[in-house]
């Protein structure tokens, strides 16, 4: 690995950007598990 | 099987290790055989590092744990994608900064050698031991359904994969990781089809999925705190968090992974990909294991789905009382059919009063089979004192063998295989990196040529590979085999995540501080473990924060050595 410790991450300019994604994502993600398990219980 | 099957089974083998030996080729020193030369795309990395983790336990036990228990198991997986996040913000820098072959190495660059030691050898013991479950796993259901030699199988499984993984190191495992990724998924898609395809021809995958939620399989959160309770979306999030982040972060069989991407924005984008990409694909994985359970309403399913068991019984003197349980069980099958049909029906009129009064029906009639179920269970411990009745890693596997059409079920048969082989071959590439840079390199020859090292690298390879499959043949009776590798790694993750959260966070805590901080918290995890006050996941945080905590306390009572300024 290059040791860029900086490098701009792809589509973003921040990697800050990227963890936000992950996070978001993760919570849609619980959000429609839990009507998913509302919806057919 | 049939003789597509085992065209279909032998010749994706035998491509899969053709296409490991190609990769082979090119190794020259130690960068290149634990760390790929540093030259894998991230797109790579991210197949190996599902691969890694994926092994045949997640595709044969995930969708027997949702015909049992539902579909709450994918709460587990809830606090990965923030442990990618961590992960990516500090733990890769660090590794990438100081250059290193394991995580163990930025230990000694921290704290001290004895450190360093105890982190790789409690990393060794819990990853070889499990590598051997990974080995077993497979190769019991397989043998039990198949009617294969379990001994051969375990050789089978554990060892044709060593081919590549010695003479080709951590390049061809993750090479032929990405293939075999690319053929499980095909796989298992087809397999998700098919269950639905197969289930009476009035009855769609919507319908399929209200039965299943009306019956409780389709509980994915499941709100209710409890410590004990293996899995709620609090024990997902924070222990599959502190699990997950002990695994991917200072699990060598991962960091080895990620170290081989071409730099650091690489590393990163795998990591955070497979943190937005895991939990849907565990998700589709649990949700065939509930199809399959609404495949089993309407036709016949066994008392036991270990066939092996089964036949071992109608064999001895306790077969009179099996035929009678079978009779039992088998006579609630046509109650079933009816109620399930009943409550279709009230579904598709949106009665919600005959809705409830069909679910309640099918419940019961759940009950008194899964009783019969529970009876034959005691049967046969009774008659095969050292059988492991759980039949969870069986299901699924069972469904494929009777249901599936010719040529697809050698298909499934050599994911197993497929699965087994990723998460093996880059588990004995972190064993023998770990053996190498951290005991042989660092204590016995600091000083070697390339080719010797190499040469060491390989034999360590091999040796590795015939211990995992000394263990596989002497594991037997451990439940769902899933949760088997998931406690044992619980026991050692929370101690080793603790050691690096020190190094990270706590600035001021030294070597002696942090080494018997960490036997101390590790004795009290076994301890706590043993106790059954807990569920396992609770583990990893319990180990964590008694790390951290053992230290803060022991750091002003023992001497304090110098120590390098961490990184």
């Amino acid at each position: 690995m290059e040791d860029h410790q900086y490098e701009k991450p792809p589509l973003f300019s921040r990697w800050s950007t990227w963890y936000a994604l992950v996070i978001g994502w993760l919570v849609a993600l619980v959000v429609f598990f839990y009507f998913f398990t509302k919806h057919y219980s | 099987m049939s003789y597509a099957d085992w065209a279909v089974l032998g010749i994706t083998l035998i491509a899969i290790i053709l296409y490991g030996v190609w990769k082979s080729r090119g190794q020259q020193n130690l960068d290149s055989y634990f760390l790929g030369n540093r030259s894998v795309p991230w797109y790579i990395v991210l197949l190996s590092i599902m691969g890694t983790q994926a092994s045949a336990i997640t595709f044969l036990s995930a969708p027997g744990q949702a015909y049992t228990d539902g579909m709450r198991f994918v709460q587990y997986y809830f606090g990965l994608p923030l442990a990618m996040v961590v992960i990516s913000a500090v733990f890769v820098p660090i590794y990438n900064k100081l250059k290193v072959y394991t995580a163990y190495e930025y230990l000694e660059n921290r704290f001290d050698l004895k450190t360093r030691t105890l982190t790789s050898f409690l990393f060794l013991l819990q990853r070889a031991l499990s590598t051997g479950i990974s080995i077993y796993a497979p190769s019991i259901i397989l043998s039990s359904l198949l009617g294969w030699n379990i001994y051969y199988t375990n050789l089978f499984m554990g060892g044709l994969l060593i081919i590549y993984t010695m003479y080709g190191g951590t390049k061809a495992v993750s090479y032929t990781q990405s293939l075999q990724l690319g053929v499980i998924f095909v796989g298992m898609f087809l397999a998700g089809y098919m269950v639905v395809k197969l289930l009476p021809a009035d009855i769609g995958f919507s319908d399929a999925l209200h039965v299943s939620g009306k019956m409780g399989k389709l509980n994915v959160i499941v709100t209710d705190f409890s410590l004990k309770d293996r899995y709620n979306i609090w024990s997902g999030v924070i222990g599959g968090f502190f699990l997950a982040l002990s695994y991917f972060g200072t699990d060598q069989s991962q960091v080895g992974r990620y170290l081989t991407a071409r730099d650091l924005t690489e590393s990163r984008m795998s990591l955070l990909m497979n943190g937005l990409v895991k939990v849907p694909m565990q998700f589709l994985i649990m949700l065939i294991g509930a199809l399959v359970f609404v495949f089993y309403l309407y036709f016949k399913a066994p008392i036991n789905f270990n066939e092996g068991l089964i036949q071992q019984v109608h064999q001895s003197e306790y077969a009179p009382q099996m035929q009678a349980l079978e009779q039992r069980f088998d006579s609630l099958e046509g109650v079933r059919q009816t109620q399930v049909k009943t409550l279709v029906t009230a579904l598709d009129a949106k009665n919600e009063t005959a809705i409830r009064t069909a679910q309640a029906g099918l419940k019961a009639s759940e009950t008194a089979s899964n009783s019969i179920r529970d009876e034959a269970k005691t049967l046969i411990r009774e008659a095969l004192p050292a059988a492991d009745t759980s039949d969870t890693n069986y299901i699924f596997l069972h469904f494929v063998v009777h249901n599936l059409p010719k040529g697809l079920v050698g298909l499934l048969i050599a994911i197993i295989f497929l699965a087994s082989w990723g998460s093996i071959a880059a588990a004995l590439n972190s064993l023998a990196s770990t053996t190498m840079v951290d005991f042989y390199k660092r204590m016995y020859k600091p000083e070697a040529s390339d080719h010797e090292y190499l040469r060491a690298s390989k034999f360590w390879t091999l040796i590795w590979g015939v211990f995992s499959i000394g263990v596989a043949l002497f594991a037997t009776n451990l439940g769902s085999l899933i949760e088997a590798v998931n406690i044992l790694g619980s026991l050692f993750y929370g101690t080793i995540l603790g050691i690096f959260v020190v190094a990270f966070a706590m600035k001021r805590i030294r070597g002696n501080a942090v080494f018997w901080g960490a036997l101390l918290a590790e004795i009290a995890v076994i301890t706590v473990y043993l106790s059954d006050i807990v569920s396992f996941l609770w583990l990893n945080v319990i180990g964590c924060v008694l790390v951290m905590l053992f230290s803060a306390i022991l750091q002003p009572i023992l001497p304090s050595p110098q120590t390098k300024q961490p990184a």
